[in-house]
């Protein structure tokens, strides 16, 4: 599964990236234990929000989705959900060793390995977890990639959902949870 | 009656990690609460059986994020009780200097915290800049920002490099000039005070049915019920510091106990760099030097230690091979993040929902692990 | 060390259990009959032993038994004492202690979650509580093998995928 590399875009779509990319707002979802360097990231010594970014508490105006770290099975049937809920262009960003190939949770029974397999992942930053310093640097990048229109996970997930949607439902069993209050 | 089933939910900008709650409101009223952990669960206890007794190192300051270094410390004090081992003079004080400063740390992280529930983010921006440059001495120290891996059993990694008690002084000195203007602008504040004050209260005996312990004891009961005094580990019994008490508590006075235990801290912080013995080994070696071949006797037993939430404690299960047989976290905020949740959070508005977690000290990753 | 050891000399005298002795600095264990758990449980408290730390279980697969563990704090004294027993493994069953100590309600439920214990009297332990939609036997049982699950529903990366690294900024490529 490889994404999409030619600019197919028109020309008001490459006016919309360029500006987007200097606005991009993060979702307000704090996934694993790499939510801990996400606010020395936002605050005042290393500065998020020059580069544009901010936060964002609902996921209909939000850009990005970070996934911060591992994501136990409970957790990714709600980032399915609020992926789905976002208006596109959207994109994902995972950080940390986890989201490549498990991390050091890779025999556990509550954790995915693969992050790729349910949702298009745009970029990874390495590490566990990655230091402010490099989440800037995987910024920078992803404002990159978007200007130049290589940023297409989510038009990769319109155009193969069925693929998404088995892998998703053979390692979850359903996605969609119907009774949580459980009373 | 109309009654709207609503999720305080994992994605929320007051809500500390990724907890939900399950609430029945009846406009602004919450009738009915329900607590729905297992959002950050990895199954840690079964990992851990799975690893060797030094490779867990890796694996154990994961469970609790804010505040690593308590799980290292109750890890290492388990298999030096159950190995029999003696760790040198100065491996105590400086286990001491890495606890103390950890837990200066976190109270200023949960000092500015209370701008997510009530809406004020002047004190995060503030606090998470102050953090920051203690996280800097981590670094400089052990090498790492967050989950650091250096207190091992048989002492610690490394000794102090050259010059370093002089920056931890300086840096401190700086906390303390700068603590004053957080006192003015968040306990001072007439809207935080009338959010929190008389509001969100503890009496005695819930205290006692639900087992919450730390600055929610001391506050309720006005004893000073701290594992570093009661149950002293580390040469806590050869500094001297004052443990912080009241008789009231609501959610005022547990955030003027945060700022009181951030004075005693900076002074057992300048006891210990004083009197610590300037010379000597910091680890002893623990076997024949091969990490996959290291036994530990059999045996069980329980190793606690105080965490600015509370008792926090590993039950350590050996049977004499190279891996544990069975470890079982005791997290510090198991109490009130559930039973208390399910029992008290009724009869509240649902703005107040997420600044009763706050305030009662609820850490997600120690109760899901 | 004086207080511990009157302590457990109480205790002996008290309880006379199965099994009692000094296991670290300030810690009492000791192992009583299933049958008396609740009599020990009911006088600790009065004594003093008023809060419970922890309710866990262990898994001796070998004797075909679980264990256990109740962990109480004194703080007047600074004591810790763990109070164990042994149940069957083919059926266990076990009386619920939320009479004496009410915060043991969420701890029964994640014992029977992780262990498959079950606890008369306490109606809530068969709700899941951190697992959802959990197919297979329960987890921290010592027959249950994690890797193998994780390989079966998350599958890991193919090994021969690269990934072209960026850099970041005006340099990349």
């Amino acid at each position: 599964m490889v994404l999409e590399k030619k600019d197919t875009r028109n020309i008001w779509e490459k006016i919309g990236d360029y500006f987007s990319a200097n606005s991009i707002w993060m979702k307000w979802y704090c996934t694993g234990c790499g939510a801990i360097e996400m606010p020395p990231t936002m605050t005042s010594r290393f500065d998020m929000e020059r580069l544009g970014m901010g936060p964002m508490a609902t996921p209909r105006q939000a850009d990005v989705l970070l996934i911060t770290g591992y994501l136990s099975t409970k957790t990714l049937r709600r980032v399915i959900y609020s992926y789905e809920q976002m208006n596109s262009p959207r994109y994902i960003v995972g950080f940390g060793s986890c989201t490549i190939n498990g991390g050091i949770y890779y025999d556990s029974y509550a954790t995915i390995n693969q992050l790729d397999k349910y949702l298009p992942v745009d970029l990874y930053i390495a590490g566990c977890m990655p230091r402010p310093e490099a989440i800037m640097n995987g910024f920078n990048a992803l404002i990159e990639m978007i200007k130049k229109g290589e940023a297409n996970g989510w038009r990769h997930y319109q155009e193969n959902y069925e693929w998404y949607k088995k892998n998703q439902l053979e390692s979850l069993g359903e996605v969609i949870i119907k009774d949580e209050f459980h009373e | 009656m109309n009654e709207v089933k609503l999720f305080l939910g994992p994605q929320h900008p007051g809500m500390h990690g990724n907890y939900s709650v399950h609430m029945y409101v009846d406009g602004d009223k919450i009738n009915k609460a329900r607590p729905t952990p297992g959002f950050l669960h990895r199954g840690f206890e079964k990992l851990m059986e799975r690893r060797h007794w030094m490779g867990n190192l890796a694996l154990i300051p994961r469970i609790c994020v804010p505040e690593p270094d308590i799980n290292e410390m109750v890890y290492a004090m388990g298999v030096e009780a159950l190995a029999g081992i003696e760790i040198p003079e100065k491996a105590h004080w400086i286990r001491m200097l890495v606890l103390e400063l950890a837990r200066i740390a976190v109270h200023v992280m949960g000092l500015g915290f209370i701008g997510g529930p009530t809406g004020m983010y002047t004190a995060t921006y503030w606090a998470i800049a102050q953090r920051d440059l203690l996280l800097d001495l981590f670094e400089e120290l052990t090498g790492a920002r967050i989950y650091h891996m250096f207190i091992v059993p048989g002492g610690v990694r490394k000794d102090l490099p050259e010059g370093f008690s002089q920056k931890v002084l300086e840096k401190l000195d700086e906390l303390e000039e700068k603590i004053p203007e957080f006192e003015e602008l968040i306990l001072k504040h007439p809207v935080i005070h009338a959010r929190t004050k008389d509001n969100i209260l503890l009496p005695e005996d819930v205290v006692w049915e639900l087992g919450v312990t730390g600055i929610g004891m001391r506050t309720a009961t006005g004893k000073k019920y701290d594992l570093r005094k009661v149950k002293p580990y580390a040469r806590y019994d050869q500094v001297e510091f004052e443990v912080p008490v009241a008789e009231y508590s609501d959610a005022l006075t547990r955030l003027n106990t945060k700022v009181k235990e951030i004075y005693q801290s900076i002074g057992i912080v300048r006891q210990v760099l004083a009197k610590m013995p300037a010379e000597g080994d910091v680890r002893v070696p623990v076997s024949s030097g091969n990490a996959l071949r290291w036994t530990v006797p059999e045996g069980m037993v329980y190793s606690a230690v105080e965490s600015n939430r509370g008792e926090y404690g590993y039950f350590i299960v050996s049977d004499g091979r190279e891996m544990p047989y069975r470890i079982a976290v005791r997290g510090a905020s198991y109490p009130q993040g559930l039973l208390g949740v399910e029992k008290y959070l009724k009869g509240y508005r649902i703005d107040d929902a997420s600044l009763w977690m706050d305030s009662m000290g609820v850490c997600t990753p120690e109760i899901d692990r | 060390m004086n207080s511990t050891n009157n302590t457990l000399e109480q205790l002996k005298a008290a309880l006379s259990p199965l099994d009692a002795y000094i296991a670290a600095d300030r810690q009492i264990a000791m192992t009583v009959n299933p049958g008396e758990t609740m009599r020990a449980l009911t006088f600790l408290r009065n004594e003093g032993f008023a809060q419970l730390s922890i309710l866990t279980c262990i898994d001796w697969i070998r004797d075909n038994d679980f264990e256990l563990v109740y962990i109480l704090m004194n703080w007047e004294k600074g004591i810790h004492c763990q109070l164990r027993t042994r149940i069957n493994r083919e059926n266990p069953v076990f009386d619920t202690a939320t009479d004496i100590f009410p915060g043991a309600r969420y701890y029964e439920r994640e014992v029977h979650e992780f262990f498959g214990i079950e606890f008369k009297g306490n109606e809530d332990s068969y709700k899941p509580l951190f697992l959802e939609r959990w197919d297979s036997i329960p987890p921290l049982r010592k027959d249950f093998d994690p890797q193998a699950y994780s390989d079966s529903k998350f599958p890991m990366r193919d090994r021969d995928k690269i990934f072209k690294s960026r850099t970041g900024g005006a340099d990349n490529e």
